[in-house]
């Protein structure tokens, strides 16, 4: 499949990023240190190593899908090597899921390890192999899939500083999703309020791939949560993909 | 044009699923535990180095999130957190004032909790000990709510040795030390105001405190006067004379405009002859 | 035999950024590519010569006119099966070995397991690579980059082969190789269409042509029919006569060591200028009939724009 071949690809190409590694290395980094924190706190050190450590699984990972997914397609297109491309009998379609499956692939393979290092500092701390930690991962993992689809939709026709600026911005207005309830609460009801209602539902809500209380709490997880977390992912990675491949269709490659 | 319709098609599909994700996750009922979302908040100098020196911006953000934060009464276990919350914000921004202030009104009006308000008035003063607004408020709070004013003299003595603090924070503190019977620092203190007002509004008001004050003096030196005498004779004293005649007294003492105060033998009582207020 | 490639009428304007001013690029080309020739398509830089093979290969997309591809849509992926491209200062995935490079490509035209190795190592050898064939492609030269391109470009055994620029930057040597190399697929019933500036080559190797200026074909036609036979004039070079004594059979261009050198504009005149030189014991250095090149037509054909 065409499509497998560009991500076999991409990934060769992700792999060899430097910054994969440099990032690797403070996310151990910072995982490490979660041992120093722990100190700090007044409260379950445990706790806090796993919040930390999940924390940090969850911001490195990120910054890997946006530093490197906001270059994957602008370098082709920057390089000239798309036109290679192109010229063979492959749809721009596939090009651009391709460098996608590319990224989440090698972003799989970088989450894997940081938890390996991340379940060992915890083995460290508690003797156990807490198994309940991967449940975080993988809605952690979720939550990236969705970011680098955002990446590759930037990068089809922004330039990666730009298109690392948008990414970031999608990530933050994904945390701060609590400030747009607070701000409906505090509207009168109205057309104002619906119209908030309206962006809300549509502005991404990361914080559902947010399970790190549950998890490190051990309170139990609701199926709907379960369900609606995959489903808003992959819908909402489908959305942004679909909207990259409909904007990099157009596009001259002057 | 086929594929076009195709696409926009699934955009508005993917779009409404979207949606529909998202309101069903906002259906998920997420366990709360008192507390949980903080009890990760490390120390304050932890999070100050953190923030790598944005620490003021920091202090701004969690100020106004702790604002909502206690805005929201559904919230149960916002009282516990109080304090360390409050703590975080100082430690990053130590020489903001709104915070403190803020703290103790929450302490007051939502855990009606005078320690705690008065706490966050004393942590605001022991980092800004030029900041004459934390003692002056401690100060009117507990005369105020905890009609404590022996407390409410101590603060306003702090306030009134800030350079720069207001005139009324002297007169504060000399009506509170009236209300605790210091009658002595009171006389001082209202005298000083009288003799450098420059405004003649104040300066009457420090008048009608002075004749307030000395009354307060002479008519408790007499009532203890009247008390002996009629120990010793078994009977109240006919008029203020009397005493002086008793030798109790070398002089009857006349109220702060010279008049006399006024002496019931029914009741032996003695009350001043004009209202103070209303000289 | 069918035609490879058509186009009719195609027009494209581009729109930089969000400047309203408008550069209109191709003006309405047409041309046509029959299967089995080897097609020239030569014109000054910005003339639009890449931007029509980009149109061609659905990299941009033409505001007006048609392109048929082995008779499909260049945006079918169908029409590029049998389609092999080599652009112009090609740049490749510089983390790939250049067997992993062709191997990817190979890949892509779905070309069974068992036969990617052979096809590989062949290609190689054809470029000439073979000694470097596991060296990644960022140590590759600018002559190297050019040669694995062409390998790519004859990955899938392709029936036509668009090469831009395929001669730029090579030495004699490289050039002649890249020659032999079209000139083989020709002889293998394949159809070339190239772009370069060194008409010489052009003139060489090519059976049709197309010369296009500011974004419109100018000229188009068989090679032998664009260029004449006809003699413009004779460069003859002697020595051991008088100058005087030849000036009525041709024009003096220079004389040094002795000779003279002189351009013979009525062919009817060589045989008794060399009978002249003869009589009077000179010697013929050099006679060289000079005829029309294709420099001489694609001068023109520019200078009249």
């Amino acid at each position: 499949m065409t499509i497998l071949v560009i991500a076999r690809n991409t990934f060769k190409e992700a792999v060899r990023d430097r910054i994969l590694y440099l990032l690797f290395f403070f996310s151990a980094l910072t995982i490490g240190l979660a041992r120093v924190l722990a100190v700090l706190t007044v409260g379950d050190r445990v706790k806090v190593v796993k919040d930390v450590g999940l924390a940090s699984i969850g911001f490195f990972g990120a910054l890997m899908a946006i530093l490197i997914g906001t270059g994957l397609v602008y370098k082709e297109i920057e390089k000239r090597t798309i036109f290679t491309l192109i010229s063979k009998p492959i749809r721009r379609a596939e090009f651009l899921l391709g460098k996608f499956c590319g990224l989440v692939l090698t972003l799989a393979v970088m989450i894997g390890a940081m938890t390996v290092v991340f379940l060992f500092v915890v083995f460290l701390h508690t003797g156990a192999f807490e198994s309940r930690m991967l449940l975080a991962v993988f809605f952690i993992f979720l939550e990236l899939v969705l970011l680098t689809a955002v990446a590759i939709l930037f990068s089809s026709f922004s330039t990666p500083i730009l298109s690392a600026l948008f990414a970031l911005s999608f990530y933050l207005i994904g945390h701060f999703s609590w400030s747009i309830e607070t701000l409906i609460k505090k509207t009168a009801p109205g057309t104002g309020r619906v119209i908030l209602r309206i962006i809300a539902t549509i502005l991404p809500d990361l914080e559902n791939f947010n399970i790190k209380t549950e998890v490190v709490q051990n309170l139990p997880l609701p199926g709907t949560l379960w369900l609606g977390a995959v489903g808003y992912s992959v819908v909402y990675t489908a959305f942004v993909l679909l909207l990259a491949v409909v904007i990099f269709r157009r596009r001259d490659f002057v | 044009m086929g594929k076009r319709i195709l696409s926009t098609g699934l955009i508005l599909l993917s779009l409404a699923a979207v949606a529909g994700f998202k309101v069903m996750l906002d259906g998920a009922e997420r366990a709360k535990i008192p507390g949980a979302g903080i009890v990760y908040l490390p120390s304050g100098p932890a999070v100050k180095a953190a923030t790598f020196g944005y620490s003021s911006l920091m202090a701004d953000i969690a100020y106004v999130w702790a604002i909502q934060y206690y805005g929201n009464t559904n919230i149960p276990e916002r009282a516990q957190n109080f304090n360390r919350i409050f703590q975080v914000i100082a430690d990053l921004d130590p020489h903001w004032v709104d915070p403190y202030l803020t703290a103790a009104l929450i302490a007051h009006y939502d855990f009606q909790n005078p320690e705690l308000a008065l706490k966050a008035y004393d942590d605001g003063w022991a980092r800004n000990p030029q900041e004459w607004i934390f003692p002056f408020e401690a100060g009117h709070y507990c005369q105020m709510y905890l009609k404590d004013f022996a407390r409410a003299k101590a603060y306003f003595e702090k306030a009134m040795a800030v350079p720069g603090s207001p005139d009324i924070v002297k007169r504060l503190f000399a009506n509170a030390a009236y209300k605790t019977m210091d009658y002595q620092t009171s006389w001082e203190t209202w005298k000083e105001v009288y003799e450098t007002a420059t405004d003649p509004q104040i300066k009457k008001i420090a008048s009608n405190h002075l004749y307030n004050v000395k009354a307060a003096i002479d008519i408790a030196a007499l009532k203890s006067v009247l008390d002996r005498f009629r120990e010793a004779r078994g009977r109240p004293a006919r008029d203020l004379e009397e005493l002086v005649a008793a030798r109790l007294i070398k002089y009857v003492p006349k109220d702060f405009d010279g008049k006399d105060y006024l002496y019931d033998p029914e009741t032996s009582e003695i009350k001043t002859a004009v209202n103070p207020w209303k000289r | 035999m069918g035609n490879v490639l058509e186009l009719r009428d195609v027009r494209k304007t581009f729109r930089p950024g969000f400047i309203p001013k408008k550069k209109e690029v191709l003006k309405g080309v047409s041309f046509t590519v029959a299967q089995g020739e080897i097609f020239g398509y030569l014109g000054p830089n910005g003339a639009g010569k890449t931007s029509t093979i980009k149109c061609v290969l659905g990299l941009i997309f033409p505001d007006a006119g048609s392109i048929s591809l082995f008779g499909r849509s260049p945006l079918d992926p169908r029409s590029k099966e049998k389609l092999g491209f080599l652009p112009e200062n090609p740049y490749f995935y510089d983390y790939l070995s250049a067997r992993e490079f062709l191997d990817f490509y190979a890949q892509l035209f779905r070309v069974p397991k068992a036969e990617r190795a052979g096809r590989i190592d062949r290609l190689l050898r054809l470029v000439d690579l073979e000694s470097a064939a596991d060296v990644h492609l960022r140590k590759f030269s600018r002559g190297m980059l050019q040669r694995v391109g062409l390998a790519q470009a004859l990955i899938n055994e392709p029936e036509f082969v668009i090469l831009d620029e395929p001669l730029g930057g090579l030495d004699p040597l490289g050039r002649k190789d890249i020659r032999d190399i079209i000139l083989g697929l020709r002889d293998a019933g394949k159809t070339v269409l190239f772009t370069s500036h060194i008409l010489q080559d052009i003139e060489m190797i090519c059976d049709h042509v197309a010369i296009v200026v500011g974004g419109r074909i100018q000229n188009l036609g068989r090679l032998s029919d664009l260029v004449s036979e006809k003699i413009l004039f004779t460069e003859v070079t002697v020595s051991g006569v008088d100058e005087e004594a030849l000036a009525r059979f041709g024009k003096r261009v220079s004389i040094r060591d002795g000779r003279i050198l002189l351009k013979v504009f009525d062919e009817a005149d060589v045989q008794p200028l060399l009978d002249a030189v003869r009589e009077r014991g000179g010697r013929i250095h050099a006679l060289v009939p000079r005829t029309q090149t294709l420099e001489d037509i694609f001068v023109e054909t520019v200078a009249r724009q």
